[in-house]
């Protein structure tokens, strides 16, 4: 494990603290958000379409400026703009992500803005690429990949950055039996902490202790997965289904 | 999309080993020279100094003759009207046509400069990844801009072009039919357009969220890493002097 | 509007690098000016590759099909990035087609991105005594589009004629001159309609394009 993820074990990763957020003469999207994440946390996070999941991921990062209340990463409160690699963001498209040509390119770009010598940053892109399992593909231009390869390249161009604290928005969108099955051990072995938002239930059931529930900006439930994906109830009224390997068989298969 | 020009970037060749750098300033040089080049003594030369320059970069000719196929068209028009167009003294007479000299000589320059400028460029081009060549131009001091916009359009070009013939498909599958013309065709060929613009404009905004994420703006251009060699420096000396050998050739003799 | 290589002397095609470098430079200039260009490059690149993209689409003109130069639209959106835009559609074309050319890259820059740049002031007219109404969206920009087109084939027309050598006398080339500008009237139509189709398209769907960069 890197040096630079050792800390104290009852620090959070992330404090969020009524959190509001519209765009201006509009209703809110985010209302009175509050979430706080300790390290190594898996958190899933859910709702309905428009709930503001991808706002929130907007704001942790800072690329969205919140009209009210506070968003604090390792003890440093998020500044707009500002560039913290200690924050990683996987997008919902991969091809958003993935602007360079070549795919070493691409993981390497965020080490190069970080300013780190030459020999960390072909180390640091090679480590990355083989944790997804695309040590190959380093010299591909990206428009050549798959959309399984895709995903994972996206996933190692964060990776690489080494963050403590890593969003995936919908990762496994798109992805085939087989890359969805390489996603969900990726994200089982990771030991980063992880919030991942994503209509893919099954995927948080297996990846996710925590899960966090979302509807029309605001936080509904916080707790344990299986007990809040198992409310039929609760997740009927927002727009959720109880996975199915939570759903009680009459028949065993 | 198959235009990509990288099916031949992987050969070895003195070509693809030639620093990228001193390469485009030596081929370029050389083309320039061609296009200066009036007198019909030095024609062969000219041939002489392409078919050199093409086999030593190992390229098939099956490559030449797919790149050259389409573009000759124009100027094979061009070059078969000036002889019966252009020029007072008559040659032979074929029939009530003359074959006029001055006419013929434009033809067969015109012609050959057209085949050594575009065969050299397949070699410039065809012998290094897209990439290794703005890489290359950025090193020779081209302005961020221009390298910044050519690396970008070029990675999401495919992507753009894959989502035109999509629409296409699907407008043909709803009954358009591209042959009739009216203006309600127009508009829907003017919406098809418009909706690729408001497509890849939408894409941008999250592109550049995704490069201030990974600090675009942060660290300084430190792209492409050259490293040039005697052997280099040797060959771009050569193209140099042979392509002065052409200018001085066409004003001295 | 591309003048392939070895067609130009040499005297033509150095004049169109000679007056590439200052308009790009200028162009160049004039974009830092207007701030960080980080922020604007994405959207300008990705909209390079766009209209790149749009040219490829077939246009039925009886008894054939042509491809729109586009160059007003380019202008009215892109503003100084058109001239960019343009010398990098160009270069892609000559690098992966072989279309236009190495050696008459800059007369080919000058023949479509001068013509850009104006139609991005006439397009800007639309704004002039008041809110950009869809209707005067539709009109500059036909006329953008009608008026780049004939502005590049008021260039590039002359020099085909002028500089290919063709043994005519002075008044014929000048006759050929005419004949062929005629000729590309029904395109500047064709051009101006479309460009009008869009640009109405766009204020009713992303009317944030339309100011973009």
């Amino acid at each position: 494990m890197p040096a630079e993820m050792v800390e104290l074990p009852d620090d959070p990763v992330l404090t969020v603290s009524g959190l509001c957020f519209s765009y201006p003469d509009q209703p809110d999207v985010l209302k009175d958000v509050s979430l706080r994440v300790m390290p190594g946390e898996h958190i899933g996070l859910i709702g309905p379409n428009g709930a503001g999941k991808t706002t929130l991921f907007l704001i942790i990062c800072g690329l969205l400026e919140a009209t009210a209340g506070e968003v604090v990463v390792m003890g440093k409160p998020v500044a707009s703009r500002q560039f913290r690699p200690d924050v990683g963001l996987v997008f919902q498209n991969p091809d958003d992500q993935l602007f360079c040509p070549s795919v070493y390119d691409d993981v390497a770009f965020g080490l190069r803005n970080m300013k780190l010598p030459r020999d960390e940053v072909e180390a640091r892109a090679a480590q990355a690429l083989s944790t997804v399992g695309c040590a190959g593909l380093a010299a591909r231009p990206v428009h050549h990949l798959s959309e399984g390869e895709k995903r994972m390249v996206s996933i190692a161009g964060v990776l690489a950055m080494h963050p403590q604290l890593i969003l995936y928005d919908e990762p496994s969108a798109n992805l085939d039996i087989r890359s969805r099955r390489r996603l969900i051990r990726l994200l089982q072995g990771s030991a980063e902490t992880m919030i991942v938002a994503s209509h893919d239930l099954e995927l948080l059931l297996e990846v996710c202790s925590r899960v966090v529930l979302i509807d029309k900006g605001r936080v509904i439930a916080d707790g344990d997965s299986r007990q809040i994906m198992g409310d039929d109830r609760l997740m009927e009224e927002h727009g959720q289904e109880k996975p199915h390997s939570l759903v009680p068989h009459l028949k065993p298969h | 999309m198959k235009f990509g020009f990288d099916e031949y970037v992987h050969l070895s060749s003195p070509l693809h080993r030639w620093d990228a750098r001193y390469k485009l300033v030596g081929l370029m040089a050389l083309i320039f020279a061609f296009a200066f080049v009036r007198d019909l003594r030095m024609l062969p030369a000219m041939l002489l100094a392409t078919a050199v320059a093409y086999s030593l970069s190992r390229l098939p000719p099956s490559f030449l003759f797919t790149r050259l196929r389409y573009p000759s068209l124009f100027v094979v028009v061009v070059v078969l009207l000036l002889p019966f167009l252009s020029g007072q003294t008559t040659l032979v007479s074929l029939g009530p046509i003359d074959v006029r000299q001055e006419g013929l000589i434009a033809a067969i320059l015109i012609a050959t400069r057209f085949l050594c400028i575009l065969t050299v460029g397949l070699v410039l081009f065809g012998t290094a990844s897209f990439l290794r060549t703005v890489e290359a131009m950025h090193a020779l001091r081209v302005p961020d801009i221009l390298t910044d916009m050519a690396l970008l359009a070029y990675r999401y070009m495919f992507e753009i072009g894959d989502y035109l013939h999509r629409m296409e498909a699907a407008m043909r599958l709803r009954g358009f039919r591209e042959r009739l013309v009216s203006i309600d065709g127009l508009r829907t060929l003017a919406w098809l357009g418009g909706s690729i613009l408001v497509r890849s404009y939408e894409r941008s905004e999250w592109v550049y969220k995704a490069m201030i994420l990974r600090g675009y703006g942060e660290g300084e251009h430190g792209r492409g890493e050259f490293q040039a060699n005697r052997g280099d420096v040797i060959a771009f000396v050569g193209a140099l002097v042979v392509a002065g050998a052409f200018i001085a050739a066409e004003y001295l003799i | 509007m591309h003048i392939p290589d070895g067609l130009l002397p040499a005297q033509v095609w150095a004049t169109g690098y000679a007056a590439t470098v200052p308009v790009a430079w200028y162009s160049l200039r004039r974009i830092r000016k207007a701030g960080d260009p980080r922020e604007h490059i994405p959207k300008a690149s990705l909209l390079t590759a766009a209209f790149f993209v749009v040219s490829w689409i077939h246009i039925p003109v009886p008894p054939t099909s042509v491809h729109l130069v586009l160059n007003g639209l380019l202008g009215a959106i892109l503003g100084f990035y058109a001239f960019p835009a343009i010398l990098i559609g160009l270069f892609f074309q000559a690098v992966m087609f072989q279309h236009g050319g190495l050696t008459t890259l800059g007369v080919n820059a000058i023949i479509m991105g001068v013509p850009a740049l104006l139609a991005h002031y006439v397009f800007r007219l639309r704004n002039f005594k008041g809110e950009a109404s869809r209707l005067k969206t539709g009109i500059f920009g036909f006329i953008a589009g009608f008026f780049a087109l004939a502005a590049s084939v008021a260039i590039f027309v002359p020099l085909l004629i002028f500089f290919i050598p063709s043994g005519f006398d002075v008044a014929t080339e000048r006759a050929a001159v005419f004949a062929l500008a005629l000729a590309h009237v029904p395109l500047m139509f064709i051009e101006g309609v479309f460009t009008a189709a869009v640009a109405m398209f766009l204020q009713r769907v992303r009317p944030g394009l339309l100011v973009a960069v």
